[in-house]
Order: structure tokens, then C-alpha cells, then sequence
């Protein structure tokens, strides 16, 4: 188990990315209820060689409120997936992704589910009659400069010079 | 009429029909329509017959050919890392296992070996046995489903039929030992629940003397059909590099030529006591999944058919008194057995503190359980990297450019189980 700060892990996993480590996982967990709880979110990644087959654990620290990481999207692109839930489920920002929006809960869900403090069975469910997606709107986005963020056609963040 | 009057009326045409679109498609099928570039954005499910579940496609359409391509996911969300958190470790099993449902014993087989990690335990022989070639039984019974589905995508309707009857087969051996015929919670951290049943050496032999010739029967039927050729050959292409990028495993990798199965590679369980080929194309189109796919179904009989003629003999789970209950015999003579089973049924046994991750190769790739314990008597954090969830990202590179009529054999290829991508 290797332990990467949140500001080194885009460059480790560059590194790792040109060394043929392949990501497998990407996942997080919350300390909030364990004995070490500082810092409390850890991104915890694994990542696995095919040539020598071996396997490697990443702990990465997500620091800040809300706790920030790195994206590794750009370098892994199946990382999108993973990131989006865990921003989803657990509220870690990924800084850089292209598309973080919530992937498993409606768009308009509260909280972050896995958290420890999130409430289970004291929040009202409560779905608002809204579409998933705003079609050719400025849609919510989960960043606080939302207003900068210009929605396409299917929801996706429109990076500036990217023709479709 | 002068030539200023007609291209008013155009653009009154043209307006009017945008407005009529999407007056009656709005929110039901088309999504938004804009004549000027021929661009529609088309919805395709939560509810459609061909993707497989609640799959939900934003596709953006020019003509019929799709110019992009976005799976909108988590209409089956049940939040089920989370309700792992408040059950046992014995009764994690449970809700892992309702996960990908086609493939349940692989999810509660990757769940147990790392609990087992955690607990440092050792599993009998004869339980590693009887897991191993449940699960691939579990392989064979999935790839039907899927060989049934991709035949009925492609407009064969009998492949259904067939796969599904074959399925019965191992559905009827499953309910034999476990009594259930699927989300079985059989396989338990530290062996499984019950011993194989009186007569389950012929029920296997029935279900490995029959599949060799079903499988001929199947390939007669689809693998050199015309039609089913024309429909799959050249369709979906995902180069070796695309999927590597988009971390994909399982068939979809190996029909790309990533030549990676952890059943050989890694060896868990009883593995490295059978011989077994890898199937591996290069071709990654749909037709090459196909090949795949089916080549590792005769590969699953032959394991059955070692696993189940070297069935070693001996106890089926581990049977420390700390994290399995007792015999139900032991419980009217002895107070210590009564004792540890109030303690196990009640409270449940604690697991050391520590994190793991433990993988198998199940039918659609790499199924990883990430497990991490506070030392308490219930998982602190319960995460399944499903293979499903993975691959599902391999969609939008394989129909990209492709025309809208061959995304449903795209979809069908992937095989994805919205059980296990929503969770």
C-alpha cells in the first residue's frame, strides 16, 4: 500500500500510466468512524500490471472542503466512470474531469450517500418531476463555478475549442 | 412567388417541424431535433427491448448514423455498498449476490475470499472445489443467456429459445444444491453452506455429457450463418488500445487481443489444479466476442468435468466455531456449541481490522471486491468493481460512426447486467 497527497497523484499517475500500470479500480472510502481519521477521504485505487502481473494498492489523500483530487480521466480514460461515482456517492471533486456530473442518483439527490454522517432512513426521498438532463440549457453543475460551464446537447460540459 | 417568399416559407416549414417534433417526441423518444444540421438526439431506453434492462442511450443521431453515444446509468440504484455497511459479514453474501444477477455466486465468491483475506482463514479443499466449479457452471449459465440475447438482437429468435433451455439445465442442478435458482448465498467467507447433495456426480455428468453437442447445435445454428456474418462481422470494432484505455476486461478485452485471464494469470481457488486454454481474438468486433465467448463455453465444461472426476473429500467449510455456527447435532449436547451459535447468529463474528482486495475472472471480466474492517462485527466500507459498470464504457467508442441499426449488436456483445453496473 503506497500513500500519494492528493497534489502529487496526477503526476504519480502519469508515471505510473508510462510504467504499464493499467487502473482496475477507483474507489473511496470515509475515516470519519475509524481510529485515524485524519484526513478523512482517501481515494483508493488498484492498479495491476499485465506484463509482470502484478498488483499495486494507492491510498490518495483528498484534502479541502470539498475534499479535492485530482482527475486521472485525461490519463486513464476508463477512470471516468469511477470517478464520477465516487464524486456521486461520496462528494470527492475530481479536479479536471470533463464530465462530473452524478452518475448513479438523480441530479437533484442531496448529500453523498456513503458518507458515514450521511443520514440513513432520516432523509425524506423525495424526487422532484424534473428531466435527468436539461436539453440545451445551462444545467447544474457540481462545481461552485457552475455559471462557467456550458452545457451540450447530451449533458456534457463543453470544453472551449472542442467542435463536436 | 419571389425567391425572398420561398425562403420564408422554408424557414416557416422548417420551424414548424422542429416545433412538431418535438411537441409530440419530447421527453418519450426524441430528446431535441434541429432540421438545420439533420442532428436528433434520440433517447433509447430506460425501456427498450434490446438494452438489456433499464440501460438508458442518449444518442445523437445524423441519420441513421450515430454521431455520439452516451449510456445514462443508475435506474437500478439501490445503493447496495451502503447497505452492506449494516449486515454482518455473514450477511454481506446476500446483498452482494443480488448484484450481477446473472453471474450471483461469482459476486459472493469474490466477497468470501476477501473476507477470508481479512480473517486469515483457511478454506478445505473440498469447498475451493465445489466453488470453483459452481462458478463455472455460473459462466456457462451466463453466456447462454448471452448467446440467447444475441441471436435475438440479430433477429434470431430461436437462439433464445435454445439458450434458455440449455440454461434450465444448470438452473435445475443449482436448485438441487442450494435449493434456490438464483442469489443463492451459498458460498460464505471460510467454504459453503452445504455439502453437495446424494447424486450430484450424475447431474453434473448429464449437464457435461449434453453441452458439447448443444454448443455444436449453436454454432450450426448462428456461427456461419449469413445473415448472422452480415451483422456482426466489421461491427462494434474495439481496437486493442481502446480497450486497454477504457480498463476493459473479461471477453470484450480478450476478443481485442489483450491476452489476460486471471483464472490463469492469477490463480485463485482451485485454478491451478485444471488445464484449461484462454480464448483470444483480435479481430474486436462483434463477431470476434462471439467466438470468444463461445470457445470459452467448451472451455468451462472441461474444467466442470476435471473439478468434478478430482472432487477431493473432507469437511466443506472451515469449521472454527468463531465464524460458522456449529452443527445443528452438536447444539443438544453441548452448551459451548449452543453458546458459540447464540454468538454468531446474534452478534456475528468480528473481522480484524485491515483493507483488501480480492478479484476473480467472472463471465464478463474482472470482478473485484474492495473490503475494509474496523475490527467491528459488520464490513466499514464494502466496494464491487463490476466488470458490467467497467465495459459499459466501451459502448461509445465501438458505435461511434457505426449506424444505429448495429448498436443493439454492440450493446448485446458487451453483455452488460444493469444489476451490477447500477448496484
Amino acid at each position: 500500500m503506497e500513500l500519494v497527497s492528493g497534489r502529487e497523484w496526477h503526476d504519480r499517475a502519469r508515471e505510473l500510466h508510462d510504467g504499464n500500470w493499467q487502473l482496475v479500480d477507483l474507489t473511496a472510502i470515509d475515516r470519519l468512524r475509524l481510529i485515524e481519521s485524519d484526513p478523512r477521504f482517501e481515494v483508493v485505487v488498484q492498479l495491476v500490471n499485465h506484463e509482470t502481473k502484478e498488483r499495486m494498492t494507492l491510498h490518495v489523500t483528498a484534502e479541502g472542503e470539498p475534499p479535492t483530487v485530482a482527475s486521472v480521466t485525461p490519463i486513464w480514460p476508463g477512470a471516468n466512470f469511477f470517478e464520477r461515482e465516487v464524486y456521486d456517492l461520496m462528494g470527492i471533486v475530481f479536479d479536471g474531469h470533463p464530465n462530473l456530473i452524478r452518475i448513479m442518483l438523480p441530479e437533484d439527490w442531496e448529500g453523498h450517500p456513503l458518507r458515514k454522517d450521511y443520514g440513513v432512513g432520516k432523509v425524506p426521498i423525495d424526487f422532484v418531476p424534473q428531466p435527468l438532463i436539461q436539453i440545451d440549457a445551462p444545467g447544474q453543475s457540481p462545481r461552485n463555478d457552475e455559471a462557467a460551464i456550458r452545457l451540450d446537447r447530451l449533458g456534457q460540459a463543453v470544453v472551449e475549442g472542442d467542435q463536436p | 412567388m419571389s425567391s425572398h417568399d420561398m425562403e420564408t416559407r422554408e424557414i416557416n416549414t422548417v420551424d414548424k417541424l422542429a416545433r412538431e417534433v418535438e411537441a409530440r417526441g419530447h421527453g418519450a423518444f426524441v430528446e431535441s431535433y434541429d432540421p438545420r444540421d439533420d442532428r436528433m438526439v434520440i433517447n433509447m431506453g430506460p425501456v427498450h427491448p434490446s438494452t438489456h434492462g433499464v440501460l438508458r442511450l442518449m444518442l445523437e443521431l445524423d441519420g441513421e448514423t450515430v454521431v455520439r453515444c452516451l449510456p445514462v446509468i443508475g435506474y437500478l440504484h439501490t445503493g447496495m455498498e451502503k447497505e452492506c455497511e449494516d449486515q454482518n459479514w455473514r450477511g454481506a453474501v446476500t446483498i452482494v449476490t443480488r448484484m450481477d444477477y446473472l453471474a450471483c455466486l461469482f459476486n459472493e465468491q469474490v466477497y468470501s475470499l476477501a473476507v477470508e483475506g481479512l480473517l486469515g482463514i483457511e478454506v478445505p479443499p473440498r469447498a475451493k472445489y465445489i466453488r470453483t466449479m459452481m462458478a463455472e457452471m455460473y459462466r456457462l449459465s451466463s453466456h447462454l443467456v448471452w448467446w440467447g440475447t444475441q441471436g435475438l438482437d440479430m433477429g434470431a429468435m430461436s437462439a433464445m429459445f435454445y439458450g434458455f433451455r440449455e440454461r434450465e439445465l444448470l438452473l435445475d442442478f443449482y436448485e438441487m444444491v442450494t435449493g434456490l435458482r438464483m442469489n443463492h448465498g451459498y458460498f460464505i467467507p471460510g467454504g459453503v453452506w452445504e455439502d453437495l447433495p446424494q447424486g450430484w456426480e450424475r447431474a453434473v455428468r448429464n449437464i457435461t455429457s449434453q453441452m458439447p453437442k448443444r454448443i455444436d447445435d449453436y454454432e450450426n445454428l448462428l456461427t456461419m450463418n449469413p445473415v448472422f456474418l452480415e451483422r456482426t462481422r466489421g461491427i462494434g470494432v474495439l481496437s486493442s488500445d481502446q480497450a486497454r484505455a477504457m480498463c476493459a476486461s473479461g471477453p470484450i478485452a480478450r476478443a481485442s487481443g489483450i491476452d489476460w485471464d486471471l483464472r490463469r494469470d492469477a490463480p485463485y481457488e482451485a485454478y491451478a489444479d485444471v488445464s484449461f486454454d484462454v480464448p483470444i481474438a483480435t479481430e474486436g468486433d462483434v463477431y470476434a466476442r462471439y467466438r470468444v465467448r463461445v470457445a470459452e463455453m467448451r472451455e468451462s465444461v472441461k474444467i466442470i468435468e476435471q473439478l468434478a472426476g478430482n472432487m477431493p473429500s473432507g469437511d466443506f467449510k472451515n469449521m472454527d466455531p468463531k465464524i460458522m455456527p456449529p452443527p445443528r447435532e452438536d447444539l443438544n449436547r453441548s452448551m459451548e456449541a449452543v453458546i458459540h451459535h447464540f454468538k454468531i447468529t446474534t452478534q456475528g463474528y468480528k473481522v480484524p481490522a485491515g483493507e483488501t482486495y480480492a478479484f476473480v475472472e467472472s463471465p464478463r471480466g474482472e470482478l473485484g471486491c474492495y473490503v475494509l474492517s474496523d475490527g467491528g462485527t459488520s464490513p466499514y466500507r464494502c466496494h464491487v468493481r463490476d466488470p458490467s459498470f467497467v465495459n459499459l464504457q466501451t459502448l461509445a467508442p465501438m458505435v461511434e460512426g457505426g449506424l444505429l441499426a448495429d448498436l443493439v449488436a454492440s450493446i448485446a456483445s458487451i453483455d452488460p447486467i444493469m444489476g451490477g453496473v447500477d448496484r
